[in-house]
């Protein structure tokens, strides 16, 4: 039977839906816990909660939208239902799935996009895909609970120093991010700069003109308008 | 709306450690056991099914390379991230993936609408309603995504769905960069810098990550140390 085909029959969707139930799940659990504790202790109404939903909504779609756009190329190079298995609640990134394809299909002796990529090849990348990002979610399950007796090692009680840490590692990770798009240079300096200034206008806008609401929609007009400027300039 | 910076409360720590975060270690734990567990199962229902499975040694050489790109990743990930997102956050975020294009853009947008600053205890929460957001109308946009496949991509022009692939992502990583920015205003350059040295040395991502991280905190910790200058906190 061809390996395409099989990439699509039910028992990948099914793979895809057993993760994706255990995601949403815990997901939805989160959901209801946070939202319960900031009712309770943290003087949360209804409305206030609703308006963080809003925001994480309006920021999602564009990433989400990426997503499906550059899933394509794992929908026509594998099949629609691997897309589904990796990208539901998968643990990898979508933007490096291709890559850990390639590396099973060279364990293989294969290259992937090849005609030389047959069963043999999908069935290595099936099993090295999906095992080798096992070490996130057991990292999560063993780790997590130390994190925060490191990170408040490391900050002393000091409440100054612990924002400190988190606004400088936040700029530190997304530093790396923006200089590594720059530095491919084309239109995607402009995306980056284009996105870094309508964000922080927008969101000092939102102070200037008391309307929080705003800063729901900073994010995700930000990145759109970085998107767009960028399209108008780069090409 | 929610309390701003100024005159900032937090959670108390009881009810904070009782009802919150003991419930999610022990949901966390399981379900990121169960999601570990899960990931074997494509192999192992191709095998029952089709009778396929890889040979060993084609498993072992593919790990090998997967695991040089992954296991760095397993380590910085976590530890660069935990102080924006807290742990519900590190646990939705690890076991579902697309964390610094997706769930981390989400936790701080849920954050600054509540006014919130990262790394207190309401913070946390707040990152936790963002991330839990994110993952499950993410996971319902890409089911209808695979449904649909290519049909979507039709509906958009060329140019739309070429500035999506090119574009959206440096969109992204400036307009979450420029929140922060306006945060800790004067760690915005030297961040850039300490990351672009690397870059532009041909450092492997694994290393310019940590470099980036470490050396912006350093940074950071330096001119609080002896400058006294510090984000507000509330």
């Amino acid at each position: 039977m061809d390996w395409k085909a099989i990439a699509n029959a039910p028992w990948i969707w099914f793979a895809g839906f057993v993760q994706a139930v255990i995601g949403v799940g815990q997901a939805w659990y989160f959901l209801r816990l946070a939202t319960r504790l900031l009712g309770k202790h943290g003087g949360y109404q209804r409305k206030d909660v609703w308006a963080i939903v809003r925001g994480a909504i309006i920021t999602a779609f564009g990433p989400i939208m990426a997503e499906i756009f550059v899933m394509m190329a794992l929908i026509i190079a594998i099949s629609p239902a691997y897309a589904w298995q990796r990208e539901g609640v998968g643990v990898g990134s979508v933007f490096t799935e291709l890559v850990q394809v390639s590396n099973a299909a060279v364990g293989a002796g294969q290259e992937f996009g090849s005609p030389s990529f047959n069963m043999v090849g999908f069935a290595t990348a099936m099993v090295v895909v999906n095992v080798s990002c096992i070490g996130w979610s057991l990292g999560a399950a063993f780790f997590t609970r130390y994190l925060a007796k490191a990170r408040d090692k490391i900050a002393r009680g000091d409440p100054r120093f612990l924002a400190v840490i988190s606004v400088a590692s936040t700029l530190g990770i997304f530093g790396y991010y923006a200089a590594n798009e720059m530095k491919k240079g084309g239109g995607r300096p402009t995306a980056v700069i284009a996105g870094a200034v309508l964000s922080a206008f927008l969101f000092k806008l939102a102070d200037w003109l008391k309307v929080p609401r705003l800063k729901e929609w900073a994010l995700g007009i930000a990145m759109f308008g970085g998107m767009y400027i960028a399209h108008l300039l780069g090409s | 709306m929610s309390p701003g910076n100024e005159g900032f409360v937090d959670i108390a720590a009881e009810p904070f450690e009782k009802e919150y975060l003991d419930p999610v270690h022990r949901v966390g734990f399981w379900t990121s056991i169960a999601i570990s567990v899960a990931m074997f199962l494509p192999a192992l229902l191709l095998y029952l099914i089709y009778g396929a499975f890889a040979p060993w040694a084609a498993i072992l050489a593919g790990m090998g390379l997967a695991l040089t790109y992954a296991v760095p990743f397993f380590i910085i990930e976590p530890i660069s991230y935990y102080p924006v997102y807290g742990d519900a956050g590190n646990y939705m975020s690890m076991t579902t993936g697309n964390v610094s294009n997706l769930r981390l853009p989400c936790a701080a947008v849920a954050q600054a609408v509540a006014g919130v600053p990262e790394g207190t205890r309401k913070g946390a929460a707040i990152a936790a309603v963002g991330i839990a957001v994110s993952v499950i109308i993410g996971v319902a946009g890409v089911f209808l995504g695979s449904l649909a496949g290519g049909w979507i991509v039709t509906l958009f022009p060329k140019w739309l769905t070429d500035a999506f692939k090119i574009y959206l992502l440096p969109a992204v990583w400036g307009a979450v960069f420029g929140q922060f920015a306006l945060r800790g205003p004067v760690y915005a350059i030297p961040a850039v810098i300490i990351a672009g040295v690397p870059l532009l040395l041909g450092w492997k991502a694994y290393l310019v990550i940590p470099v980036a991280v470490f050396g912006t905190i350093l940074v950071a910790w330096a001119l609080y140390r002896w400058r006294n200058i510090a984000p507000r906190v509330g």
